[in-house]
């Protein structure tokens, strides 16, 4: 990797599109080249002998949630069926403006789906992990914490005091020692190199 | 309308063959209906049928005060009111959009005075003109609305009957205008240079006049050209397409020729309609 | 945009004093040869040429990208906020949308613009919004919208091209992904004149015609400049076809000219990004 960045601009030509050059995130192909659509660094990643080439802007990134993403999302309302969240993040980018999701409860865990209820598993103002499910329905986010790693992460009891988990399915307040049932996320370092050092 | 990539396919190899689905070659124009004097209450009126487009147009004239920049002119003002007969699309505010780029592009086409004189809508300098308003009513969709609408207001246009103003008193800030009392003692506004619009629609390599619906869901890219007399008044690009600067002056010289033929077939039917037709829609 | 009810509004008709001065008595044709003579502007510039031109990004700390463009007179601010779900929308759509909104602010005219979006405004929003569409790849942000809204402070004719230029380099200043850089200039002709980048007073000149049989209007074109695509064209007036063919090289050939600016406009901030980040 050189130590110069390259910049480039949107439309701006980068290089010819053949086999040992695919387009990557921000640049698109036409007529055999590969041309940039944002203002930024050019990288180039290999892959199997192929060089990927993309654009990255610094700062921040326009971004909507896709299908698979991880989201970080805070529940707002929930009834016996679902549970409405607003999604904060998507990956560790914050976004400026909150979309809507819903996480419908047979999405909540992968097992014993017909005995999930959802207020044993969120409350509102819970933030939760989830992922973005295929979107069907225009407008709404479908969300599923069906993964050990997916559930709520911050959560407060009903006297306002921060929950810690003690189990899977329930947090404990640290205050006044009350447990309450939640659908706990098994939080895992994201990078566990960074954890030994 | 949704067409699947087959049907698309499918059209554009008739516009490459010169051979359109409905059988037409790429500057040929479907048949055409045209009434005049349709709406008893309007001064004029017009509807113009374009295979499943349905437009109907209807003039009303009335007195007003210039605007203080323009002393000397009239006013025009076009209003397109999409109704939800046409489409369920339009329930609401659903067509407003498309209302609003329809009336754009005539309060354009119509703006300078070589194309429609508005001086001559003028009663008395700086106090007295004629407003006309063209309510413009779309029945049906079938495609190619703006063609179609022009045409219509230019017949209902040419159809409409002004009032002929005697003479005008001036009695300190009182106007008083005599309008003369025998019904049928009317003056004809000067539409000759009125515009008329083609709408030029690129498919693949060819540009085509007249696009039907479906093709319409095929192009990539189209213009409007607002033909004048022999003159353009107004171009303007329509959807979200881009155009390669030659295909743009190429579609341009193409919507140029169409539109003054168009002129020419318009003018002449306008010519065959009997000056003392009865009023309605049952004739 | 819609009506704030409970914004003091001003009055609803004005009438600039101007138009009472006794300065109009000269015809349109004096009127014109004052403006230009012998291929010499009022302003001493060539027919071809363009106002000096200043443009800077990152001007509105809350928007997501937002840049300033003075051209001549003309002073455009513009802003591009986040991409968000698409209001009253029931069907899912494929490509994202954009959404213009043109103002006039209600000091930069002649005459007081009202709070509200007049015709032409709304007019030259729709323009804006063809404009732009084919220069972002509205693929990359599905059944989303992204928001554009152009302010005039200053009009000094030729506004509608500066809010082009003005809301293509804000939206790549925001980091949509684009297709191209898109720059536009407005023409006009009057008396067998074509006269480039338009002041208000040229622009009101070639609106009417003077002369008998010579072509007079305005002509605005937008270029995406690699692909060399004309992503809008709007002619208003009374010309001949060879005019209007003659413009549009002209104008090519004008919208290509100031890329360059652009160009360092936007690396300039880039450049300073990556600085940032290091």
């Amino acid at each position: 990797m050189k130590n110069e960045p390259l910049l480039c601009l949107p439309g701006q030509r980068l290089c010819l599109s053949d086999k040992t050059h695919t387009s990557g995130q921000g640049t698109y192909e036409r007529q055999g080249y590969i041309y940039s659509m944002l203002a930024g660094t050019v990288d180039i990643v290999e892959k199997d002998g192929v060089q990927i080439v993309e654009v990255h802007t610094k700062g921040e990134q326009t971004i909507v949630p896709v299908q698979g993403d991880i989201v970080t999302a805070q529940v707002y309302i929930i009834t016996q069926q679902f549970c409405k969240c607003f999604i904060k993040c998507v990956g560790d980018t914050v976004l400026r403006r909150h979309f809507r999701g819903v996480l419908r409860r047979e999405d909540v865990r992968a097992t014993e789906k017909d005995r999930v209820e959802i207020y044993k598993s969120f409350r509102p103002g819970d933030i939760i992990l989830a992922r973005i499910l295929p979107i069907t329905e225009a407008h709404t986010y479908q969300l599923s914490t069906a993964e050990n790693e997916l559930g709520v992460v911050i959560a407060h009891s009903e006297h306002g005091h921060p929950l810690v988990p003690i189990s899977w399915t329930e947090m404990q307040c640290t205050k006044t020692f009350v447990k309450e049932p939640r659908k706990v996320a098994k939080v895992v370092p994201e990078n566990p190199k960074d954890m030994e050092t | 309308m949704a067409l699947c990539e087959a049907e698309k396919t499918f059209v554009l190899h008739g516009v490459e063959e010169n051979f359109r689905i409905d059988g037409r070659e790429r500057e040929d124009y479907r048949p055409m209906e045209l009434e005049t004097s349709i709406v008893s209450h309007a001064f004029g009126s017009a509807r113009l049928r374009l295979a499943n487009t349905d437009v109907l147009v209807a003039v009303k004239i009335e007195v007003d005060i210039p605007f203080p920049e323009k002393p000397n002119e009239g006013k025009i003002e076009f209003f397109v009111d999409c109704s939800a007969n046409a489409t369920p699309d339009f329930e609401g505010r659903g067509g407003e959009d498309l209302a609003i780029e329809l009336s754009n592009s005539l309060s354009t086409a119509y703006q300078s005075s070589r194309a429609f004189d508005l001086s001559k809508l003028c009663i008395l300098k700086g106090r007295k003109c004629w407003k006309i308003y063209v309510d413009i009513l779309l029945l049906e969709c079938g495609g190619n609305l703006f063609d179609a609408v022009s045409l219509a207001v230019k017949a209902a246009l040419w159809n409409a009957q002004l009032p002929l103003v005697k003479s005008v008193h001036v009695d300190g800030n009182n106007i008083e205008m005599d309008v003369s009392e025998e019904l049928y003692d009317c003056q004809k506004l000067d539409i000759k240079n009125a515009p008329v619009m083609v709408t030029v629609c690129k498919i693949g390599d060819y540009c085509i006049v007249d696009p039907n619906q479906a093709e319409e869901k095929c192009s990539v890219g189209s213009i409007v050209v607002a033909v004048s007399g022999d003159r353009l008044s107004t171009v303007l690009q329509t959807g979200a397409g881009s155009l390669h600067p030659t295909t743009l002056v190429e579609s341009m010289k193409l919507g140029h020729t169409v539109g003054q033929r168009l002129n020419q077939a318009l003018w002449e039917a306008l010519q065959q309609i009997p000056e003392d037709q009865d009023v309605g829609f049952l004739k | 945009m819609t009506i704030d009810h409970k914004r003091i509004n001003g009055p609803e008709e004005t009438i600039p004093y101007e138009l009472f001065q006794k300065l109009n008595t000269k015809s349109l044709t004096t009127q014109f040869n004052e403006c230009s003579k012998d291929g010499i502007r009022k302003d001493k510039r060539k027919t071809d040429e363009h106002r000096k031109i200043f443009i800077t990004t990152g001007v509105v700390s809350q928007a997501k990208g937002s840049s300033y463009i003075e051209l001549g007179n003309t002073k455009v601010i513009v802003s591009v906020f986040d991409p968000r779900e698409i209001p009253n929308r029931t069907d899912y759509s494929l490509k994202g949308e954009i959404d213009c909104e043109f103002k006039f602010a209600p000091f930069s005219c002649p005459k007081r613009k009202l709070q509200q979006q007049d015709s032409e405004e709304k007019h030259y929003s729709a323009i804006m919004k063809q404009a732009l569409e084919s220069a972002v790849c509205r693929h990359e942000f599905p059944n989303f919208q992204v928001d554009i809204y152009a302010l005039v402070l200053h009009n000094g004719g030729s506004a509608l091209s500066a809010a082009i230029i003005a809301a293509g380099l804000a939206l790549s200043h925001a980091g949509v992904p684009m297709y191209d850089l898109i720059t536009s200039v407005t023409l006009g002709l009057q008396n067998g004149e074509k006269l480039v980048d338009l002041t208000l007073e040229e622009e009101t000149l070639c609106l009417s015609p003077i002369a008998d049989s010579k072509s007079h209007g305005i002509v605005v074109l937008s270029l995406l400049s690699t692909h060399e695509q004309v992503s809008q064209f709007f002619q208003t007036g009374n010309l001949t076809l060879e005019d209007v063919v003659e413009c549009t090289h002209l104008l090519t050939k004008a919208c290509k000219d100031i890329v360059p600016l652009i160009q360092k406009t936007l690396a300039k901030h880039v450049v300073k990004n990556v600085k940032e980040s290091i």
